[in-house]
């Protein structure tokens, strides 16, 4: 028994899951679900379809060079069975994928990190325009301490005619 | 999902090159037939100077088809195209080689005519003559 990775996706596929398609050169296509089977059909590249793993790799979104991954490589010879090393095998097969989960989560935060400011200053700025959605103008205007602190709404009734047709 | 009326390639070198199914030998009513089947077929296209004749009535046994082939383990394949090779009534292929894809396993058990063409395909020289053979389940 294999597991095997789906040629679209490259989520793993697992024994009783998917379909294979063997193309007349005898090129094997394995695919996880229908999902992937029918983008397949459709003839998409998987390196353009964003939710594949092929995309993310090609694109940086997520970590593609990492020691890690050499040991999951794919050996054609068989291993003769000596208990002790199937033993640490497994013990180390948990350690591994947690190394390697965690190093792609950094990867990801690392990633997003440069953006922090900007998605921060479009947040307050949301904020600062929806205001009024979050709470009425009048209940604003008459109690100051619903007011967030580093916000200045005007709510003078001169300055409300005047947004209206900016929030139309 | 063969059925009468379906084109299928060959795929050895008995000298056919497309057959007309025209019947699926089984029960009376079979309506499809599926990889490891046997039909009856008749000769559309020759290759030429071959000992078959275009619009000859011959048996042929299906090796590959485009619908998808349920294994009891669960695993689903499906080839790209339909194809055959013609047989005689013992079982014994008319061809002396077998081209293409074919997963052997699928002819392992049952009826002596399958065993024959299992035996043909193995001893076939496949390797050297372009021929590919897919294993089973762990191979690829």
């Amino acid at each position: 028994m294999r597991l095997e990775k789906c040629w679209f996706c490259s989520s793993t596929v697992y024994p009783g899951h998917g379909i294979k398609f063997v193309r007349n050169d005898a090129k094997i296509f394995r695919f996880c679900r229908s999902k992937c089977h029918k983008n397949f059909k459709m003839k998409r590249n998987p390196c353009k379809v964003k939710w594949t793993k092929a995309y993310r790799r090609l694109h940086g979104k997520d970590m593609t060079q990492d020691s890690t991954f050499e040991f999951e490589r794919k050996r054609n010879r068989p291993e003769r069975y000596d208990r002790n090393l199937a033993e640490n095998t497994l013990k180390a097969i948990k350690k591994i994928d947690k190394i390697r989960s965690d190093r792609a989560s950094d990867h990801i935060k690392n990633r997003l990190k440069t953006g922090k400011v900007q998605r921060q200053k479009e947040a307050r700025k949301q904020l600062e325009l929806g205001i009024h959605l979050v709470k009425a103008s009048l209940a604003l205007a008459q109690d100051s301490s619903l007011c967030l602190p580093k916000i200045k709404v005007n709510v003078s009734q001169a300055q409300t005619e005047e947004n209206q047709p900016m929030e139309e | 999902m063969i059925q009468p009326q379906t084109h299928l390639n060959v795929a050895d070198n008995s000298g056919a090159r497309e057959l007309v199914c025209i019947r699926i030998i089984g029960a009376s009513n079979r309506r499809y037939a599926h990889i490891c089947d046997i039909i009856v077929a008749v000769i559309k296209e020759i290759v030429l100077n071959t000992p078959l004749e275009r619009s000859e009535v011959i048996i042929a046994i299906i090796v590959r088809t485009h619908k998808e082939l349920k294994h009891d383990n669960g695993m689903i394949i499906r080839y790209d195209d339909n194809v055959a090779v013609v047989i005689d009534q013992e079982g014994n292929p008319k061809g002396t080689q077998i081209f293409g894809i074919v997963d052997e396993t699928q002819f392992t058990m049952g009826k002596d005519t399958i065993a024959n063409i299992k035996t043909s395909i193995r001893n076939a020289d496949m390797n050297r003559k372009g021929t590919i053979q897919i294993g089973y389940l762990n191979k690829k």
